[in-house]
């Protein structure tokens, strides 16, 4: 576990040296997220509403959709190349360590310009999200559950590579897919793709479920959600080890 | 029959395309997944405005986000960024020693590349749409949107290099592709057709050139056969491609390499 911290800090302070670049890339994304603020907000104003979804509502599932992204793309930035990295053969380093080699994996980069997002989701709560003490403490629930939905995901994916071959791009797919999926009311999509949400491509367990909860707090959601969260995680490290006894290295000793 | 660099150059770009079907396959299959999101969105939220919104109905709406998306998806979203990156480590100095324009010489291959993605794309979409909501609401306004869709590639094309050219200048240029995707996401009509924009966003839209990129076409295609929207693309498309030549000639005298 201390190796981990370590790594992680590592990372951290490695993303913290350029600081000229560390605020640019930051208020990059910044300004990318205040774009999709200023399309919901130009949205609602010709729609009021939109199966049970109103401006604020939405605000609220992009607050914990940026959050989730800050946590999963921003801090744990590998578990969107695990498909890369293991195409590559670039895995070896992370094998010679006495760690796991996926908690290594996933704390060896940081990605500077998505930390931008980390700021925002919670910002962006604070000033639409009608925050009291019960509603910040269910958006965090639901920012942790809905990152370890697409860590774990994610990684499966990307592990995937290992068995079925190419350079990564059913992850990349995947990658987008889920996102995009996820940036939308859940509501407004009926039938298979709706049952897709919630099971091939989680998206709902990543901010619509999240959303629905912080508005109105009940048991089997908060359940249902953390279930698809243990689910989505174990996947993604079960998939990722069983993939390791195929993995074949490139030879390259490379910083993972 | 000899071939010009430039026409060599497209058709490699055709050719390079064709030979990575992993990649359009990807990007072909995110097309998709937009015309899904987008499709359950208008619906829903015509159905919520009684049918219409700002004069499109969802069938309208569909054909505009079919077009609109189509023709964006062509061009690669990291063109800028990749353009920045070689004229920062200097690669750009080896397609200077060729006899020909670096700036046309790449729009031409880019052009090859963008015009698979494109046909690509707008099949499939036309076969969503078919399939969704029936033919386009109008023959006319299908016609004028072919070609304005290949003047929308070719006019992203050109300010993204007009874009990266601030590479020469600036080191961290090549980020601003993240800012340019925004300004075709929201001024360019992309996400939402400039009638549902505020009055004075809207003109300050019509103002700027982005919108030859998306929301020509995207009109065209939802019926609107407003044929002077090819003269404003033509137009723009000129200026931009002299902005995008004066600023590589300009770059390319200040450019210093170090080592090889």
């Amino acid at each position: 576990m201390r190796i981990i911290l370590s790594t992680f800090k590592n990372s951290l302070i490695e993303a913290w040296t350029n600081r000229r670049s560390f605020w640019l890339q930051v208020s990059i994304m910044l300004a990318n997220d205040l774009v999709w603020v200023l399309f919901w907000i130009l949205f609602f104003e010709r729609v009021s509403t939109v199966r049970g979804w109103d401006r604020s509502r939405v605000l609220l599932l992009f607050a914990i959709l940026t959050t989730v992204a800050g946590i999963s793309l921003g801090l744990l930035a590998n578990a969107r190349k695990i498909g890369q990295l293991s195409a590559g053969g670039e895995l070896d380093a992370a094998l010679a360590l006495p760690v796991h080699p996926l908690a290594f994996l996933l704390v060896r980069r940081v990605d500077t310009g998505l930390l931008g997002d980390l700021f925002f989701g919670p910002i962006l709560f604070v000033l639409a999200g009608e925050p009291t003490l019960e509603r910040t403490a269910i958006f965090i629930f639901g920012s942790l559950c809905g990152a370890a939905v697409l860590v774990g995901f994610l990684v499966a994916i990307g592990a995937l590579t290992l068995f079925i071959g190419g350079t990564g791009e059913q992850a990349d797919l995947g990658f987008q897919t889920i996102l995009i999926l996820a940036s939308y009311p859940v509501d407004i999509f009926g039938g298979a793709t709706k049952l897709l949400l919630f099971t091939a491509v989680p998206a709902a367990f990543i901010s619509g479920l999240p959303t629905r909860l912080v508005d109105d707090w009940q048991w089997t959601t908060a359940a249902a959600l953390l279930t698809a969260a243990l689910l989505f995680a174990s996947l993604g490290v079960a998939l990722f080890n069983l993939g390791l006894h195929r993995y074949s290295s490139g030879a390259r000793w490379t910083r993972a | 029959m000899t071939r010009t660099p430039y026409w060599a150059a497209f058709t490699d770009g055709i050719r390079r395309t064709m030979a990575a079907p992993a990649e359009l396959a990807v990007r072909i299959g995110f097309f998709a997944v937009i015309l899904v999101v987008f499709s359950s969105l208008w619906r829903a939220a015509t159905q919520a405005n009684g049918g219409m919104i700002q004069g499109y109905g969802y069938r309208e709406l569909l054909w505009y986000v079919i077009a609109a998306e189509g023709c964006v998806i062509a061009t690669k979203p990291r063109l800028i960024e990749e353009i920045g990156d070689d004229i920062g480590s200097g690669d750009i100095a080896i397609d200077m020693l060729r006899p020909v324009s670096v700036v046309g010489f790449r729009m031409a291959a880019e052009m090859g590349e963008a015009v698979v993605r494109l046909v690509c794309a707008l099949s499939l979409g036309a076969v969503f749409g078919l399939v969704s909501v029936g033919a386009p609401p109008s023959l006319e306004g299908l016609l004028a949107a072919l070609p304005a869709a290949l003047l929308a590639v070719g006019c992203n094309l050109t300010m993204q290099y007009s874009f990266a050219a601030a590479a020469f200048w600036v080191e961290d240029a090549k980020s601003t592709w993240f800012l340019y995707q925004k300004l075709i996401f929201l001024l360019g009509g992309m996400l939402l057709p400039l009638e549902l924009l505020p009055g004075w966003l809207a003109g300050i839209a019509r103002l700027l050139p982005f919108w030859t990129t998306a929301y020509v076409p995207a009109r065209l295609m939802s019926g609107h056969a407003e044929w002077h929207l090819l003269i404003v693309q033509l137009g723009w498309l000129i200026v931009l491609v002299a902005a995008a030549l004066a600023a590589f000639r300009a770059g390319e005298r200040r450019l210093v390499v170090t080592g090889g």
